[in-house]
């Protein structure tokens, strides 16, 4: 083991945890420790949001986040969402709107979304651009990301 | 719950959701990526930094010295566990390490295996390798005739009969030269009203998906088991075998979802290294690619077309296309991109005398092989603008003659193949129509000009080729599907399970698709070419048909009346007295084919189908700064009958927004062989502000007779007519011409003010 | 990226200490986005990282100065520097900009001083704060020093701050009677780093231009203020005229380079476009306000 690796305790999707980590380690790896594959590295450089996760409650690409620094922190990932059995309403939405292909980039943009909702529930069109501009789809499924990001707006929006 | 509830038809061409979906919203889809063993070894490659060279040395001792380094492996290494490492699926013209040469930068020379993928990294920092540095070829018009050779011999694999002849051929960077001539050009061109002559180019791409390839080998007793993200499980696993000797059934190869192929997946990419690695230290070995190093792995072919076109009475009567393919490195499977493609040359269009030659060509860049369209976008890109270019030279409206030369069911395409099922017309009609062609166009003002432009192609599928499938109906009635299809998100999963639902009178949703893994589901070519949908897609349905047959003498057998409500489960009961036993329909398809003749490259049957596809676009130019803007794209192609329309569709404007990228802003960048933009920092590709603000996708009424449920394949249609449907808006726009893609905004503001002298 | 030690100070003056080595691979790291960067691409391969962030409860805050400008402290993140009610009402420019730097995530954790640290020409934020003439206020084993952005980059990835020396704050004057505008261009994707980036601040008295800063990046080798356009802009009418004039000026000024993203040609056509559109959207902003 690296002399230069800590013993770090953080709170995981609501469970307290502690890990033997690497200085250099990033969070996508720990999360992998973990059995959480749902944050996975595509571009590595912050650009493409495959790796979000949120720390205290706020979104981050974890391909840039040292695993040391989420020492003490709360650290949720898209496998939070379904946590009671039912698909959130940004999930069911991607489902229902055909948000994806392939897959690889959908947790990031469902994580994305669900942060976009909290801050501004009833985005229009630009602002939906503007927040997802740093996730990447190259099975380019944006017009029916975009339209997801209605429909679950309208779906969480109190009848 | 009677799983096998009888459902009235209609399970094919209903928007089933895919199969997968939760699992992919969820982040709980498997892939490659997940996947973790015991034991595990992690690689990382070093690379050659020197485009064409003799390899002098290579020191690995100080990465070997590393602690937590188990191994360092080079060529040599390899040798003795394969003494001839070489393979490809058109040549076998790729060592697993470099030997001897490295021909183009980022070539894996050795490979770090440690026991932390961190370590490895560091670790490859480590080594050094001399090279004597030779001359290189970059430009694949300069390689026909350059003094620097890539490869010494020519070693085609020998499964294609049509690249035979090239066997030992020496001294030459042709890998392929493939002809066809059909009456005579020359005498068309000598009666012409008009010959038109112009020369496209297009750049060298890479198809980036977000799951970076990555292969893990296991060794077993006298066996090998690879995961790996494959498009074609079936192939890895013969050439492996042909690599290390052994019969197939000794290599088992299993595939998981696809974060992505667009062809960057084919054929067999890491799957030899790994192996190769595996057996030599005896433990599982993964091997994990960056970004970065895909763009070393495998791209889309740079391009140069010649096209020349002689006119008389407004009509298309002669067309010479030489066509050059620039191959990289390695063959890949080039070849018949050039050939394949290279036969729909001349366009969509009836014309008497054509001829082309398409030459792939080896050059000290990294290899090209299949992307999304398997090399008809570089061909549409110039004959849509050549086509553009002739109308407005001649003062025909570029619809109107279009439409005047346009290859009508019946007629015989350049091979010689008649046409059948191809909705050539109906997709250019149904986008003039959308885009209200024929009525007054709003043209900008001021210093924002608007134009709009259409342009179309057609692409043949590969043939022949193979596929088998297995429907397994269990002792509950329930059901599951065996192939070797990937899905790699073009939603096949949910297409064939809604084949065999639609057979069996079932509900999709209640079809279990199981996934590649060569130890038990059946052949499959590869998934490549928009070509699952029509040979998979009989296959499955052939089994489906066998199940369904022998539930019915099942049933027979047991004495029922035909037409009994005996559902299987009640069947299976009767005969074994419990709930027990399965009916297994096996379906096996290959298309009827003609291949062409050597020395004409005609043929009466070429394809089992063509698949059509078209864009329109409405743009505005910013004259000031070159800016091109989309406003409106309209996207038709012609898919026999959509199985799922709504997979369909977003299959559609997938492809056109990749192209999309491809035409405006993608281009992999180099100083003197070395990739200098491998990264999405620099490798820009469509984002979600990227879009055009309004984006159309039409689903052109028609049926592939001889298709599975007159389906045929769609991943790539609408790919074709992008590029040039912008070139030629901005052509109407601003009245420039741009023969060289990427159509950057520095491209179009330079040309206009050329123009403007 | 093994083998490097991340040290947590506890005060400024102790992470002071730690950087004042005549060691450059010891570095202060805020949000550590542009430093994963160059971690990951093997650029850059530290010793020691000395973590920012755990001093965040006394450096980040966002304050309106008596005078009426701000002071933003230098660990504050990019997005709550976006969403401040004081930024978004003392400098609408600064929120305006941040749409379009980088992205939700990058923003949610890069801080502003890493950001002006990080010397990277291509950047929105520096040529946004210099035109509204903001400055840093610097702490160093020396002591501290206030200096002006415009003066902050000495020339590709190059910053004037000398060994020790960290970014506490950053400051902007009051912006009474001052209206700006920043336009971003990109050459490849939208969401690409910029190509060029043009931010002006004008101060118009009775429809004449009083003051005027122009800056320009991107498509410079550093931040570049353009004083021959703004010497145009010094008493003229707030009108066309003007501003194609000091647009010309501005291209026959700057000193563009190759890249990329375009030719430096085509870069001197861009600024001459972007330079005359920015000026008149900040008249237009002047006009509403
Ligand atoms: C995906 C991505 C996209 C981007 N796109 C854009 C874009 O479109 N436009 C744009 O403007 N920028 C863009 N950036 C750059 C981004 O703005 C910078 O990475 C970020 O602002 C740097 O801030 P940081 O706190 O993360 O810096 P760090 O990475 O922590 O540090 C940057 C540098 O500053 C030094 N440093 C840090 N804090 C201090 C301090 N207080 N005093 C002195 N030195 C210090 C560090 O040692 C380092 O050298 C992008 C970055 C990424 C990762
Ligand atoms: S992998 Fe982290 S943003 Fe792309
Ligand atoms: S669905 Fe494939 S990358 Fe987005």
């Amino acid at each position: 083991m690296d002399s230069t690796s800590r013993q770090i305790r953080f709170t995981l999707n609501g469970r307290p945890v502690s890990a033997r980590v690497e200085s250099h380690l990033d969070l996508v790896d720990l999360l992998r420790r973990f059995d959480l594959f749902g944050a996975r590295e595509s571009c590595g450089q912050g650009l493409c949001g495959c790796c979000t996760v949120l720390v205290d409650g706020v979104a981050v690409s974890g391909c840039l986040t040292l695993a040391q620094l989420v020492d003490g922190k709360s650290v949720t990932t898209v496998e939070s969402l379904d946590e009671s059995g039912e698909l959130s309403h940004v999930q069911q939405a991607f489902i229902d709107e055909g948000a994806f292909q392939c897959g690889f980039c959908t947790p990031g943009f469902v994580m994305m979304a669900h942060e976009l909702l909290k801050q501004n529930p009833d985005p229009n069109e630009t602002e939906i651009r503007d927040y997802l501009a740093g996730n990447l789809c190259r099975c380019a499924a944006y017009p029916e990301i975009i339209r997801a990001v209605r429909s679950a707006a309208d779906r969480m929006r109190p009848a | 719950m009677n799983v096998m509830r009888p459902m009235p038809a209609g399970q094919v061409g209903r928007s089933v959701p895919r199969l997968e979906a939760r699992q992919k919203v969820t982040g709980r889809a498997d892939y490659v990526h997940n996947v973790v063993v015991p034991g595990m070894l992690y690689t990382k490659v070093f690379r050659s930094t020197v485009a064409h060279g003799r390899i002098l040395s290579i020191d690995t001792s100080a990465a070997e010295a590393l602690e937590g380094v188990y191994r360092v492996v080079t060529g040599e290494d390899i040798k003795t566990i394969v003494p001839e490492p070489y393979y490809g699926p058109a040549f076998h013209d790729q060592p697993v390490l470099a030997l001897e040469k490295v021909r183009h930068v980022g070539e894996p020379v050795a490979v770090v295996l440690a026991e932390d993928p961190y370590i490895a990294a560091e670790a490859v920092q480590l080594i050094t390798a001399e090279y004597e540095e030779l001359e290189p070829v970059f430009d694949e018009v300069e390689a026909v005739t350059s003094k620097a050779v890539v490869h010494e011999v020519l070693r085609p694999a020998g499964t294609f009969p049509d690249l035979k002849h090239l066997v030992g051929r020496r001294d030459t960077n042709v890998a392929l030269d493939y002809q066809l001539r059909r009456g005579d050009v020359d005498a068309a061109f000598a009666a012409a009203d008009h010959v038109f002559e112009h020369e496209f180019r297009t750049q060298q791409t890479m198809h980036t998906p977000l799951e970076p390839m990555v292969s893990l080998a296991i060794p077993g007793h006298e066996s090998l088991t690879i995961h790996t993200a494959s498009q074609s499980p079936s192939f890895v696993r013969i050439e492996i075998a042909r690599l290390l000797g052994w019969p197939e059934n000794r290599v088992r190869v299993l595939v998981p979802h696809l974060g992505g192929g667009f062809g960057a997946k084919l054929y067999i990419k890491l799957e030899a290294l790994v192996a190769c690695l595996a057996l030599l230290v005896r433990r599982p070995v993964k091997l994990s690619l960056t970004m970065e190093e895909q763009f070393y792995t495998i791209t889309k072919h740079a391009s140069t077309f010649r096209i020349k076109s002689s006119i008389k009475n407004g009509k298309i009567t002669g067309r010479r296309c030489e066509v050059f393919w620039n191959g990289g490195a390695y063959a890949d499977i080039g070849p018949r991109v050039t050939q394949k493609s290279g036969f729909t040359a001349p366009g969509p269009y009836d014309i008497e005398n054509v001829s082309i030659d398409s030459v792939a060509l080896y050059t000290n860049r990294p290899p090209a092989g299949a992307l999304r369209g398997f090399g008809i976008p570089q061909l549409v890109w110039a004959y849509e603008s050549h086509t553009d270019l002739i109308a407005r030279d001649l003062g025909i409206d570029p619809v109107e003659f279009r439409r005047n030369n346009i290859l009508r069911e019946g007629r015989e395409q350049a091979t010689g193949t008649a046409m059948k099922d191809a909705a050539i017309e109906a997709v250019l009609d149904d986008i003039a129509q959308k885009m209200d062609w024929s009525k007054p166009f709003d043209r900008g003002t001021g210093t924002v000009k608007r134009g709009r432009g259409i342009a179309i192609g057609f692409k043949a599928s590969i043939s022949p080729t193979t596929s088998v499938a297995i429907v397994n109906v269990y002792g509950d009635g329930s059901c599951s599907v065996y192939l070797s299809t990937v899905d790699m998100g073009q939603g096949s999963d949910t297409a064939m399970a809604q084949i065999v639902a639609e057979t069996l009178g079932i509900e999709t949703e209640n079809v279990k698709v199981i996934h590649p893994d060569t130890d038990v589901t059946p052949y499959d070519m590869a998934t490549l070419g928009s070509r699952s949908t029509f040979h998979m897609g009989h296959a499955v349905k052939l089994a489906a048909q066998h199940a369904r047959d022998q539930l019915t003498e099942l049933a027979a057998s047991l004495g029922l009346p035909a037409g009994t409500n005996y559902g299987p489960k009640e069947l299976f009961k009767k005969k074994y007295g419990m709930q027990a036993g399965n009916i297994v329909g096996v379906g096996s398809y290959i298309p009827e084919y003609t291949s062409p003749a050597p020395e004409t490259g005609l043929s009466a049957n070429v394809t089992p189908f063509w698949m059509v596809g078209g864009t329109g676009v409405e743009i505005e130019v910013d004259t000031e700064t070159g800016h091109v803007k989309i406003l409106r794209m309209i996207n038709a192609a012609d898919l026999g009958r959509a199985l799922n329309p709504k997979v369909v569709e977003t299959q559609l404007s997938g492809a056109a927004l990749m192209q999309l990228g491809f035409t405006l802003f993608e281009n992999m960048e180099y100083d003197n062989g070395q990739v200098t933009n491998a990264s999405f920092a620099d490798y820009k590709i469509p984002g979600i502000h990227d879009i055009p603000a309004r984006i159309e996708n039409d689903i052109v009424e028609a049926e592939q007779t001889n298709g599975p449920y007159g389906a045929k394949g769609v991943g790539e249609s609408a790919t074709f007519g992008v590029s040039p449907a912008i070139a030629n808006a901005i052509h109407d726009a601003v009245g420039v011409r741009l023969t060289e893609m990427p159509l950057t905004p520095e491209s179009v503001f330079r040309a206009i003010r050329a123009k403007k002298g | 990226m093994r083998g490097f030690e991340l040290v947590h100070p506890a005060s400024l003056d102790e992470a002071i200490k730690l950087l004042d080595v005549d060691d450059p691979t010891v570095r202060p790291f805020s949000g550590g986005t542009a430093l994963m960067l160059m971690m990951k691409t093997g650029v850059f391969q530290p010793s020691i990282l000395v973590h920012l962030g755990g001093l965040e409860a006394e450096h980040a805050a966002v304050a309106v100065t008596p005078e009426g400008g701000l002071r933003i402290g230098a660990l504050a993140t990019l997005t709550s520097v976006e969403h401040s009610a004081e930024v978004v009402r003392v400098a609408p420019v600064i929120p305006r900009a941040m749409k379009r730097l980088a992205n939700v995530r990058v923003r949610n954790v890069a801080r502003i001083g890493g950001n002006l640290a990080h010397g990277d020409p291509h950047m929105d934020l520096p040529p946004v704060l210099s035109s509204l003439g903001g400055a840093v206020t610097v702490r160093g084993p020396g002591g501290t020093r206030s200096i002006p952005i415009e003066g902050l980059f000495s020339g590709y990835y190059e910053t004037v701050l000398t060994r020790g020396e960290l970014i506490t704050d950053v400051t902007l004057p009051s912006q009474r009677g001052w209206a700006s505008a920043y336009l971003k261009c990109t050459t490849r994707s939208a969401d690409d780093w910029p190509t060029l980036g043009v931010a002006v601040s004008l101060k118009v008295t009775d429809g004449a231009i009083a003051e005027s800063r122009v800056m320009v990046s991107a498509a410079t080798e550093k931040l570049t203020r353009l004083p021959s356009a703004e010497a145009v802009l010094k008493g003229a009418n707030a009108g066309e005229d003007a501003v194609a004039r000091a647009a010309d000026a501005a291209a026959a000024e700057a000193e563009t380079i190759d890249d990329a993203r375009g030719s430096a040609e085509y870069k001197t056509e861009l600024l001459r476009v972007y330079v005359k559109r920015a000026l008149g959207e900040a008249i237009r902003n002047g006009a509403v306000q």
